[in-house]
């Protein structure tokens, strides 16, 4: 075997990783806030999420990724951080293992929110909070996927 | 009963993280289990080509929940998910009939395979709507699950797409997956 072959691999993984939604819903009633499933393969963009206010007001809401993968992928995980203004406010590390060949996949993350007097307001907040996920397999970054939060 | 308050009744598990692995035969409806579990919306699940994951998390405990799916293609793959896996849920179609040995043989598959050993076993007798669907008991027979002595197991009636039954399953969850 070549010395080339794992960076063949690699980019086999890379070309066939895509997301092709995100959603972020109601972790009580399941009503959904945003949907969205343009471009999100494009590297680079980042997308603008436009969230009633009425979410901050939730218990709990949920990040659901739907994604596809045309390779295995041995040792996928993902890193998710939300940033206000840049500042990590929480990050979840998940390491989902094995990724089947020609498979498409959800991971959804729920968290419950903090209580409301700790809460910052739809004003402070607009704009100015990111959604970042990155995918990895082992160390490779095999994507990163930013939502940025407008409450309306 | 939703995946929050479940989390809540699992707090005293010595675990700060928990593992519920579903599985079973396509069509069972694991997914739709999930989905209930979160109060999603049901009316548009699809054959799962890979699988999903549900992670809940509050006050530093953590809940997992994985649904792989069942296709006949894709199950040589089940074995990559058994690891540190809590409860083992097998979801059976009460009205397939016809792949009754199947699932059986899939399910003893499972239970012979080291990584779950031990692990307890909640079996959801789903589809109770059917007419022709077997009850709890007759599946339960029908899968021979009283002969299982090493590990703690119970089947659930349920109809998942109704919600019915599936909260009554995921409370036997919560006591036995204190107990490891």
């Amino acid at each position: 075997m070549t010395e080339e072959q794992p960076a063949t691999k690699a980019e086999n993984i890379l070309k066939g990783f895509q997301v092709n939604w995100i959603c972020l819903r109601d972790a009580d009633g399941g009503k959904i806030f945003w949907q969205g499933s343009e471009d999100l393969s494009l590297p680079d963009v980042e997308h603008e999420a436009r969230v009633p206010k009425s979410i901050l007001k939730c218990r709990a809401v949920t990040r659901q990724f739907n994604f596809s993968s045309k390779e295995a992928i041995e040792k996928f995980r993902l890193e998710q951080k939300v940033l206000f203004k840049g500042r990590c406010l929480e990050e979840w590390y998940f390491e989902f293992g094995f990724v089947m060949p020609e498979s498409t996949n959800t991971w959804e993350s729920i968290m419950e929110a903090a209580p409301e007097s700790q809460m910052m307001p739809a004003s402070v907040l607009n704009g100015n909070v990111v959604i970042e996920t990155k995918f990895y397999d082992d160390d490779l970054l095999i994507c990163i996927s930013r939502v940025r939060l407008f409450y309306i | 009963m939703g995946l929050l308050s479940i989390l809540k009744r699992l707090r005293s598990s010595p675990d700060k993280e928990l593992r519920l692995l579903l599985l079973g035969l396509d069509n069972a409806g694991k997914t739709t289990i999930l989905k209930i579990l979160s109060s999603e919306d049901i009316n548009h699940v699809t054959p799962t080509a890979g699988f999903n994951i549900k992670s809940v998390t509050s006050d530093g405990f953590k809940l997992n929940v994985w649904d792989i799916g069942g296709h006949k293609k894709i199950r040589p793959y089940w074995k990559n998910y058994f690891e540190n896996t809590d409860v083992l849920i097998y979801v059976v179609d009460s009205a397939d009939k016809k792949r009754l040995e199947e699932t059986g043989l899939e399910l003893y598959e499972l239970l012979s395979d080291d990584k779950l050993h031990d692990v307890p076993l909640l079996v959801y007798a789903n589809k109770q709507d059917l007419t022709d669907a077997l009850t709890a008991s007759e599946l339960a027979e029908a899968l021979g699950l009283p002969s299982i002595k090493n590990r703690a197991w119970q089947i659930q009636a349920c109809t998942a797409k109704e919600g019915v039954g599936v909260k009554e399953g995921m409370e036997w969850v919560c006591k036995n997956a204190k107990r490891k």
